[in-house]
């Protein structure tokens, strides 16, 4: 039963345009974290990134996602460059394009199922229409999480993360960006996690990058980007 | 954007300490409200107490011995003024009413005032609000609070100075001094006046004087020789209600026993100031009530301030350890809010939710800080008013409002600091964590 088909999802080709981040080491001295070629990942594809901790797999996510700036590149949506908007601009596009999943949940402990699910909407309105009201808690039951009204404080770690995938999904996001969104589950829960993201951002139309080291998530996806062989620990 | 659904999260994250931090804002506040209401209805009750009291005449001494005596009922022993001087005063053109204030005796722990029975009925601004004012030798006229029935004999015992027993109670003390044999009869009771008066049982001067063995001042005593009321009753009396059975001004006995204080009403300003003047000299003192309050306020002025500077300074301190904490508390959430900025939350919502969060703690406080000052302020009204018959109605005013208001403004002013630092956070050092 797929909870929203949204055939008006307005779907964007991601272009990561020579993108590179440098980082300092402890010593303070700066090394290049990665370099990327030219990479265009078009509307609706799954793409896992992988490679060892420490290669960036994160950093990408977060430059993607506007949270950092590359050193060198761009990132550019449906060929607007989004890596040169102000902080504020951003924020709006990342609110109106991204989905996120962590890998420690990060759910609001105090709030209820149906609650963490909508934050987002309170971002930008006040009132949940009904509309968003029902979404809200059809997506927690396509998640498999029949009560709405239950505490996050109170679900298993499955569970969490299951609510952050339909937290996710909420404002019928483009791209969805996971971050290891396996590693803190034991090897069920993490199956059952990666079926529910897969499906749902294939349901949903939406472009889905995960940075994983989980071999068996990375198994699934189609496309697969290895950081390890990236041009790294380079003086910039 | 809507903040609240956030902001009630991070609230009840705090679980326990909300409450706490709310606690101490609150007992900030209260402290002050309450010290300064007090202060300001223990300043209107003892003035509203003092004002039939226009100008108070006495033997030299102590004027504000003289004035606990007489306007808060707090017997003590004083020297006498010529008794004769009440009838000078009656005649006195610049005088508009006189009355003798005579103390001494005790009944169940109310003090016995004798007086005349038109101060009883303070010249007739008050009616009697059961049975009438004392006409006669041995009646009494009741206070508001006197426990005593209508139609109750009331033995009077003689007082010891600086003595207080309990309002409404027999004392051993009490019981060793009884004036037996003598008794006044309850025919009234007075409304409620909210002094210390309310605990007075009020009996014709003459009745005093009699029972201490000074005659009753008047000429029809002479005549009659030694045949004191409570010997003829009230109703015994043979002769024809006249000008024997007269209580009252003036005294018209060759013998005027002496009285502790005498209140003048003057009938202009410029009379009460001459009044004064003239009786500072010649044996005797004389001084408005409001003199004497002015000094004592002064001191109870600068125990305020003290008190006021602490509570402010208590205050200051708790607000500056409140907002410690809850910068502390936001340094702990810096993951929380970057995940917020993350899901898409601009920056103005994360400082949003920081500053409004502490608001509402401020906030709340500073309202629970009113109300409980105001409960406060109460319930030391009702102490004071339990010891001394005072009544006090504190009112919460601008005064209290405004420093709760100012801090409430101020502490939302310092929650720009962790709004402000959360609003700079940079997002991926957040997620890190």
């Amino acid at each position: 039963m797929p909870a929203s088909p949204s055939p008006e999802q307005p779907s964007g080709r991601l272009t990561l345009e020579g993108l590179a981040l440098d980082h300092r080491d402890a010593d303070g001295k700066p090394f290049r974290l990665f370099e990327l070629p030219l990479l265009t990942i078009e509307p609706g594809s799954c793409i896992g990134i992988s490679g060892p901790s420490g290669c960036g797999k994160s950093s990408l996510l977060h430059l993607i996602a506007g949270l950092l700036r590359p050193s060198q590149g761009r990132v550019l949506w449906s060929d607007r460059a989004v890596s040169d908007l102000s902080e504020s601009g951003r924020d709006r596009w990342r609110r109106e394009t991204i989905g996120f999943v962590f890998q420690d949940f990060h759910l609001i402990p105090e709030l209820d199922i149906a609650a963490n699910v909508a934050l987002p909407a309170c971002f930008s309105a006040w009132n949940l229409s009904a509309a968003e009201k029902e979404r809200a808690a059809a997506l927690a039951r396509r998640m498999g999480l029949p009560d709405p009204r239950r505490r996050a404080a109170l679900l298993s770690r499955g569970e969490q993360q299951r609510v952050a995938i339909a937290r996710a999904l909420f404002t019928r996001p483009a791209l969805i960006l996971a971050d290891e969104p396996t590693a803190s589950l034991d090897t069920g829960h993490a199956a059952e996690v990666a079926d529910l993201l897969l499906e749902t951002a294939m349901e949903s139309g939406a472009t889905l990058i995960c940075a994983t080291h989980d071999p068996a998530l990375l198994a699934r996806f189609g496309q697969r980007l290895d950081l390890s062989h990236a041009p790294q620990r380079r003086a910039a | 954007m809507n903040p609240f659904p956030m902001v009630l999260a991070d609230l009840r994250a705090l679980r326990w300490t909300a409450p706490a931090i709310v606690l101490l804002v609150a007992l900030a506040i209260a402290t002050g409200v309450a010290i300064a209401a007090q202060e300001r209805a223990l300043r209107r009750g003892s003035a509203a107490a003092a004002d039939d009291f226009d100008l108070i005449i006495g033997a030299p001494g102590s004027q504000t011995q003289l004035l606990m005596s007489t306007v808060y009922v707090q017997p003590d022993a004083l020297p006498l003024v010529d008794g004769r001087l009440l009838n000078t005063l009656f005649k006195d053109e610049r005088v508009a009413q006189v009355a003798p204030i005579a103390f001494g005796d005790v009944s169940r722990g109310y003090p016995i005032v004798g007086t005349t029975a038109a101060f009883a009925g303070r010249w007739d601004r008050i009616k009697p609000s059961e049975g009438r004012l004392f006409a006669a030798e041995g009646e009494a006229v009741l206070g508001a609070d006197v426990l005593y029935r209508m139609s109750d004999t009331i033995t009077p015992s003689h007082g010891v100075a600086g003595r207080v027993a309990a309002p409404g109670q027999t004392d051993a003390e009490e019981d060793s001094h009884k004036h037996e044999g003598h008794g006044y009869t309850v025919v009234g009771r007075l409304p409620r006046l909210g002094s210390p008066w309310d605990r007075a049982i009020l009996v014709p001067i003459e009745s005093v004087w009699e029972i201490h063995g000074l005659g009753n001042g008047h000429a029809s005593e002479e005549t009659k020789g030694d045949s004191p009321f409570w010997k003829q009753g009230p109703a015994a009396g043979s002769s024809p209600a006249g000008a024997e059975e007269r209580i009252g001004l003036p005294f018209d006995g060759k013998r005027v026993p002496g009285v502790p204080a005498i209140v003048v009403k003057p009938k202009s300003v410029a009379g009460a100031y001459q009044l004064r003047a003239q009786y500072r000299q010649g044996g005797t003192m004389a001084f408005f009530p409001a003199e004497v309050l002015v000094s004592l306020y002064g001191a109870l002025g600068n125990i305020r301030d003290i008190l006021v500077v602490a509570s402010a300074l208590n205050t200051v301190l708790i607000l500056a350890s409140v907002l410690l904490l809850l910068l502390a508390v936001a340094g702990l959430r810096r993951r929380r809010y970057a995940v917020l900025r993350a899901l898409g939350a601009p920056r103005s919502y994360v400082m949003l939710v920081v500053w409004l969060g502490q608001v509402t703690l401020m906030t709340l406080g500073c309202l629970l800080g009113l109300g409980l000052g105001a409960l406060a302020t109460q319930a030391v009204s009702g102490l004071v008013a339990q010891r001394t018959g005072l009544l006090l109605s504190p009112a919460i005013g601008l005064e209290e409002l405004l420093p709760a208001l100012g801090l409430a403004l101020i502490g939302s002013l310092f929650a720009l600091v962790p709004a402000a630092l959360a609003y700079r956070q940079q997002v991926v050092a957040g997620l890190r964590g």
